[in-house]
């Protein structure tokens, strides 16, 4: 098991809500990072193939519904594996740590109580 | 979903750039790939072409830099394929034959320049971003409805601007020429009427002074004017004191409030400023007050959307009044557009397809020139190539190494292009503030910038693939078996016999078609160059006089307006002679006929009020129209001697009757009192006529005239004259903006004597590039073929039997080559035979004269290696290549 790149990870977090195609990713990628992040189709797929051949997210069959009107055979989808699922999990922990060794150090505001 | 034709072609183009990426990559992603990249290309195209350059562009990089990092994984072909030795080799062959990297580079110069130069000049007359804070978010916004100006009614202004959500901070401006200083020293100066957030909507402050404010514009209120650098510097004399002060504008004390900063001309070419008026603006009656619109686009908010939400709200407020004019109301649309795109006006996209088009294909034509060169230095080494492999080299390796000696002439190129294109680009610009001075909009200045910059390497990536893929293609299919087994240097298989005729088929229908529009642009720019008007335009100064419809309503006031300003004006001392000439009907739309029911050619129908001899219109037969040719005499006509002729060949027209119809119908009967001498009536641009009649201003009823007067001193005096003139009959009254005649013509001619050279400048080094290439190519093909002819001629063949086998082969891809560029040239002749004055006969002769051209220099340059290799006897031919 090789480390996640923030890109990787970026990925699996968009496939941990469910079935993607590449546009979807990139789409959903970009909307999270309110457009700070823009991710190129080459980089994309260059870091699925990474993602597949590592066993954390694979190719499916089957074509989720897309409300967008995306949806259609030509298309392949991707989904996030178990072990995606953990790794991810991890990556997740260890960022959290991170974020909260940053507060500690008051490098970064904690957050409100609501 | 289904592609739409653009889609299809990016698609197709990036499936193309996909074979950067390995085969094993692509086998897994290409079609997923291409999907997205779709998606993404349509989502861009819905934001605009600068969205659609930005996407197009990223996606090239990405492709280029992705394919490559992919291609050097591990377990990829090019890993570990990087040695310092290959690049001194590549440098070393390069070095030791100058002469071949010279003309490579040259060439590759030549056609990569020109590429950059187009890109970047069009990038900055048409697409660049306005120069200003956030200059993207501004926008012009026009009408465009056919038959109407492209500026709204100050009405529907009023009556659409509460609903605009998609633009803020609109703003209405109009143009106004004023004259400024007193009668010893006078300055035109092109003014702007503008409302007060012109300078907030540019986020630009005045250096001096202080902007408008919203008392400014109000009824009353004292008249302001805010100069430009240019009107302070070269009016005042850039006096630091002028701020406060008052001058004379068109006669009147105006106190000058405020200098805005060098280069600042919004909203294109303004040399000043002044309020438009709260009472102008809120004018009740339609069809009196136009104005043009400039604006921000809201937050998110895009031209298009702005475009749907606008022309519903036009059309509803054009509902709400009655119309200005008894003809039918024509549907609405309004057009949100930048600036810069606003000025080129609607033919915008197809100017930039077409000039980029041609420079690509000039770019294209020393591609395969280069392309010609490599190969032939890589037949040269193909044993070199083949002992390598042999000795176990991997096919991937010597790829990389080819590629380093395209990388050094691509870059070499590149430099020594973009060095050519920023040369060009300066001296364009130098020209142009020389030449035409105050007529450049204010975005209007190039050097080599960022832009020019990015296009530079994006052109030198795709001359890199380009170029890379062709030898790397050389390399992959050398099979070195056979090389070594012949023991020749020959790369003479059947494929690479296939890319040659390729080559030669690509080369000549690329010149082809330049040839016929070099010499098509050429044709029309010596026309307009050498056009002859037909009239003295010497001293001449032309305007526009508008009586507005809410002070003039009836036909009787407006004959009396113009009687008025034609008799004041005609008295000034600074004039020499008037003529109020209204263009009543073009020949597109009213007929004049002799014979009612018989179809008769179609003419220029114009209304006259002075003396038609202002413009070097002699009567040559009857009289000149007098003061009893009034409304209440009886309808009479001047007609034209070209018209006489047609109508009433060999007798006088004088006292004949003629009757004029127009397609709506209405028809009407003169008498013909004389015949004036011929004049060219119309655009220098489009088709001209000398039919035309003339009938009495005061017998008609014109909406608008136009004035032109002769001046007797200066340009200024004459100018304020008519200011004046307009300011006695109606203070209201807008001052129109004056344009001397000569000026005009001049600027045509020189612009079009430059186009011309420019033209002649390209063509000339495509000309060059096509029969250097196309002998390069030839001369290639048939040295292959050395042996072959040798042992044809060992085996009986004749002389004569040769040469016509060659030609022959020539010919057949000559004609491939013109049957491609056949329906482009059709399409080109068509475009410039509809779009300016040369009829079928000029597209014809001059495809004929390129297609005599282009055969001889196809059979010139087979027919030169031909005999070279005849003249070596078949014994020597045969033994020709063996090592």
């Amino acid at each position: 098991m090789t480390a996640l790149r923030p890109i990787e990870f970026e990925i699996l977090l968009t496939l941990a809500q469910g079935e993607c195609h590449g546009y979807a990713i990139i789409r959903e990628t970009e909307a999270r990072s309110d457009g700070t992040l823009r991710l190129e189709t080459g980089t994309l797929y260059r870091a699925l193939r990474r993602l597949v051949a590592e066993g954390y997210a694979k190719p499916t069959s089957r074509h989720a519904a897309d409300p967008e009107g995306h949806d259609d055979e030509r298309r392949r989808y991707y989904a996030i594996t178990p072990l995606g699922k953990r790794t991810a999990a991890l990556e997740a922990a260890r960022l959290a740590r991170l974020v909260a060794a940053a507060r500690s150090a008051r490098l970064i505001p904690k957050p409100e109580r609501p | 979903m289904n592609r739409s034709l653009p889609e299809r072609a990016a698609a197709l183009a990036y499936r193309a750039l996909l074979r950067i990426y390995p085969g094993s990559f692509r086998a897994d992603f290409a079609r997923d790939m291409e999907e997205t990249f779709v998606d993404r290309y349509r989502e861009a195209r819905s934001s605009g072409a600068r969205a659609v350059f930005a996407f197009l562009s990223a996606a090239v990089a990405d492709a280029v830099t992705n394919g490559l990092r992919e291609r050097a994984h591990p377990h990829s072909f090019g890993y570990g394929m990087f040695h310092w030795m290959d690049v001194r080799y590549a440098a070393r062959l390069l070095r030791r034959s100058p002469v071949f990297t010279l003309l490579t580079v040259v060439t590759l110069a030549g056609g990569l320049g020109l590429s950059i130069f187009t890109f970047s000049f069009l990038y900055t007359a048409m697409l660049k971003p306005l120069p200003l804070p956030a200059g993207d978010r501004i926008v012009a916004v026009q009408q465009s409805t056919p038959g109407a100006p492209f500026m709204f009614d100050v009405m529907d202004v009023a009556a659409m601007r509460p609903a605009i959500t998609t633009l803020t901070e609109v703003g209405a401006f109009a143009d106004a020429d004023v004259v400024i200083g007193d009668e010893r020293h006078r300055k035109v100066l092109a003014a702007k009427l503008a409302e007060p957030n012109i300078f907030s909507v540019t986020r630009t402050k005045p250096i001096l002074g202080r902007a408008f404010t919203s008392e400014d514009q109000a009824v009353g209120a004292e008249r302001v004017i805010v100069l430009s650098y240019w009107a302070w510097t070269t009016v005042f004399g850039a006096d630091s004191t002028i701020v406060g002060r008052t001058t004379p504008l068109n006669g009147t004390f105006t106190r000058v409030i405020g200098v805005m900063p060098e280069g600042y001309g919004f909203p294109v070419a303004a040399e000043a400023w002044m309020p438009l008026g709260t009472d102008l603006l809120a004018t009740q009656t339609p069809g009196v007050q136009f104005v043009s619109l400039y604006a921000r686009l809201a937050n998110d908010a895009t031209p298009a959307q702005a475009r749907a939400q606008l022309t519903p709200l036009l059309d509803r407020a054009r509902r709400q009044h009655p119309p200005a004019t008894n003809a039918p109301l024509q549907p609405a649309s309004v057009d949100v557009l930048s600036f810069p795109m606003a000025q080129i006006g609607e033919q915008a996209p197809l100017v930039l397809a077409v000039l980029n088009l041609l420079a690509t294909l000039i770019l294209l034509l020393a591609c395969i020139n280069v392309t010609n060169l490599l190969l032939a230095r890589a037949n040269e080494r193909a044993r070199e190539t083949a002992v390598r492999l042999a000795l176990g080299a991997s096919r991937g390796r010597l790829i990389v190494q080819s590629m380093w000696e395209n990388g050094f002439i691509c870059l070499l190129g590149g430099a020594l292009a973009t060095a050519i294109a920023g040369w060009g680009l300066d001296a364009i610009n130098h020209w142009l503030q020389m030449n035409l001075p105050r007529n450049l909009a204010f975005w209007w200045v190039w050097h080599l910038d960022r832009t020019a910059l990015l296009s530079a390497c994006g052109f030198v990536t795709v001359t890199i693939a380009v170029l890379g893929a062709v030898v790397s293609a050389r390399v992959v299919n050398t099979e070195f078996n056979a090389v070594l087994r012949d023991g020749t240097s020959r790369g003479g298989s059947r494929r690479e016999g296939r890319i040659a005729r390729a080559l030669v088929i690509t080369q000549v229908a690329a010149v082809t078609v330049l040839m016929f529009f070099g010499v098509m642009s050429s044709v029309v720019a010596y026309r307009v160059a050498h056009v002859d008007v037909g009239y003295d335009t010497r001293r001449l100064l032309a305007a526009a006089l508008e009586p507005p419809r809410d002070r003039y309503p009836t036909r009787e006031a407006r004959a009396a307006f113009y009687e008025r300003a034609s008799d004041r004006l005609t008295r000034s001392a600074s004039v020499g002679g008037v003529l109020l000439l209204a263009h009543l009907a073009d020949p597109a739309d009213r007929e004049a006929s002799a014979r009612p029911g018989v179809a008769s050619p179609r003419a220029y129908v114009a209304g006259v009020q002075g003396n038609l001899s202002t413009v070097g219109v002699a009567i040559r037969m009857g009289r000149a129209f007098d003061a009893g040719d009034n409304a209440n005499g009886s309808p009479v006509a001047i007609v034209s001697e070209a018209l006489a002729r047609e109508h009433w060949p060999a007798r006088s027209p004088i006292g004949e009757r003629i009757r004029l119809a127009a397609d709506s119908g209405i028809t009407e009967s003169r008498i013909v009192v004389g015949v004036a001498s011929d004049v060219l009536m119309g655009n220098p641009f489009e088709r001209r006529t000398a039919l035309a009649v003339y009938v009495p201003l005061r017998q008609t009823d014109a909406p608008f005239s136009g004035v032109l007067f002769r001046h007797q001193a200066d340009v200024a005096s004459a100018q304020g004259d008519l200011y004046a003139t307009l300011a006695e009959i109606d203070p209201r009254l807008l001052p129109p903006s004056v344009q001397p005649y000569e000026e005009i013509l001049e600027k045509t001619a020189l612009i079009a004597r430059s186009v011309t050279k420019l033209f002649a400048m390209c063509f000339g080094f495509a000309l060059l590039l096509a029969v250097s290439g196309t002998y390069g190519l030839m001369a290639r093909s048939i040295g292959q073929r050395t042996r072959e002819i040798g042992i044809r001629r060992a085996l009986g063949a004749t002389e004569g039997g040769l040469i016509r086998l060659l030609l022959g082969q020539g010919g057949r891809q000559l004609g491939v080559g013109v049957a491609i560029a056949l329906p482009v040239m059709i399409a080109v002749g068509v475009g410039f035979a509809t779009q300016f004055p040369v009829g079928y006969t000029v597209p014809i002769v001059s495809a004929l004269g390129v297609g005599a051209a282009i055969v001889g220099v196809v059979l010139l340059a087979t027919w030169i290696p031909t005999r070279r290799v005849l003249l070596i006897s078949p014994r020597e031919a045969i033994w020709r290549d063996r090592v």
